[in-house]
């Protein structure tokens, strides 16, 4: 580089050049080839390195041995918090206090909501699988019949591509001993599953996030709905929004 | 206890991907990668009660670092691994590309350069400092702090791995569109 400013440049590039110095820079930009080709060149290299690396993901083992690993932490980390809560006091009960906490309260804790869990697995399941899509469609006509031979439920199908979301298709997934309705959208580079299955007593949480997937749930009379996905919380409501306003 | 793992969740596990890109960009194998990566990601979980800033990626990929630093010296007191030398060039880099050409490879073979092997030609500081810019979206600032050096640093730095692309990528694309893997 013989431009004196190119440092300078790629800072302007970079987006780090206060706000006093911008002006300058795009009188320079104007007239030296030089810090002009090195900006080019910048975009087109910052463009490839994206494309080639940026969308690269933890493989799914990866992933799952990971929270496995972070499971296995929990019960240590209460066992310790309680035993040296007491170890002062009495420090034989202590220890039984813990282990009574560990087998009681930990279990307790970790099945308070065993559908969430069934519905992030079988998310997980469907995207790292081919097995995403059993009737490719972005017709709502065509996804609607085929649930009512394959699923124990009819829940609402349809498209908002002009809103962003674009019905895919639609999948059956075993959930809840029921074979329950998956639509699945696309927005962006997110896959979007909304489940649905008969309710029972139990209520889920309006919003819920569990290994990074945002799910939220609704109900239309004995119909229980939940969206899953790795979509930000505001894009999941905004679908949840629409499929909402349309009456099954 | 389950607040830890909620925050956990929210806060930490979106990161989980950049951590691993991060890690692939450092390790020399995908298997020690991944090793790094459980490591920095149970230290994360372990370590959440320390975390009051909300750059919890640049938090992560701080652990991420350190894990891969703290596994390379312990496999090269354990004799598995020679010494990088000193610049770290082309440490073992192996994103997809196992075989990085040895330096001052013919210019030639610069034409069949993969994207890959141009990166896994870089010293492993330039690397870095690229990965972090160009990928992570990360500014001079945080990239000065991760990696522990003044910010004309990363600016140099980032100036000669850049200019490094740019030269092998003139010999590679003559007339013809770049082709990414
Ligand atoms: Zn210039």
């Amino acid at each position: 580089m013989s431009c004196p400013e190119s440092l300078q440049s790629q800072s302007y590039f970079d987006g780090e050049v206060d706000t006093t110095a911008v002006p300058n820079m795009e009188r320079h930009l104007e007239s030296c080839t030089e810090c002009l080709g090195l900006f080019e060149n910048l975009t087109r290299s910052r463009g490839a390195l994206r494309l080639g690396y940026g969308n690269m993901r933890a493989p799914s083992a990866l992933r799952s041995r990971i929270l496995r690993a972070i499971d296995r932490e929990i019960p240590a980390k209460a066992a310790w918090r309680v035993r040296s809560f007491w170890w002062g006091a009495v420090s034989g009960l202590g220890a039984a206090v813990a282990a009574i906490f560990v087998v009681f309260f930990v279990p307790l804790l970790a099945s308070n909501q065993p559908i969430a869990d069934d519905l992030v697995a079988a998310h997980m399941r469907s995207i790292q699988s081919a097995r995403l899509i059993e009737v490719v469609s972005a017709d709502r006509h065509t996804v609607k019949p085929w649930f009512a031979g394959h699923a124990d439920v009819s829940p609402v199908v349809a498209d908002f591509t002009s809103q962003g979301y674009t019905l895919v298709g639609g999948r059956v997934d075993n959930l809840d001993h029921q074979r329950a309705a998956v639509v699945v959208y696309r927005h962006g580079a997110h896959v979007i599953n909304v489940f649905s299955w008969r309710a029972d007593w139990r209520p889920m949480p309006a919003e819920l996030s569990r290994r990074g997937y945002h799910m939220v749930s609704w109900r239309v009379g004995d119909l229980q709905y939940c969206a899953v996905s790795d979509a930000g919380r505001n894009e999941m409501a905004a679908l949840t929004r629409l499929i909402r306003s349309i009456a099954s | 206890m389950d607040d830890m793992r909620s925050r956990f969740d929210a806060e930490v596990l979106p990161h989980l991907d950049a951590a691993y890109r991060y890690a692939r960009w450092l390790s020399r194998s995908p298997s020690d990668a991944d090793d790094v990566v459980q490591e920095a990601m149970l230290r994360a979980f372990r370590g959440l009660n320390a975390l009051h800033g909300s750059n919890v990626k640049a938090w992560l990929l701080t652990i991420v670092r350190n894990c891969h630093w703290t596994a390379l010296k312990q496999m090269q007191r354990r004799g598995f691994v020679p010494l990088p030398d000193e610049h770290c060039a082309a440490d073992g880099y192996a994103m997809i590309s196992t075989a990085a050409g040895p330096e001052g490879a013919a210019i030639q073979r610069d034409a069949e350069r993969t994207l890959d092997e141009l990166i896994a030609a870089l010293p492993l500081d330039q690397r870095e400092v690229l990965h972090l810019r160009e990928i992570e979206d990360m500014d001079y600032r945080e990239i000065a702090n991760m990696t522990e050096v003044p910010i004309g640093t990363v600016m140099s730095r980032l100036a000669r791995a850049r200019a490094a692309l740019k030269v092998h990528w003139s010999v590679r694309c003559v007339g013809e569109q770049l082709v990414v893997p």
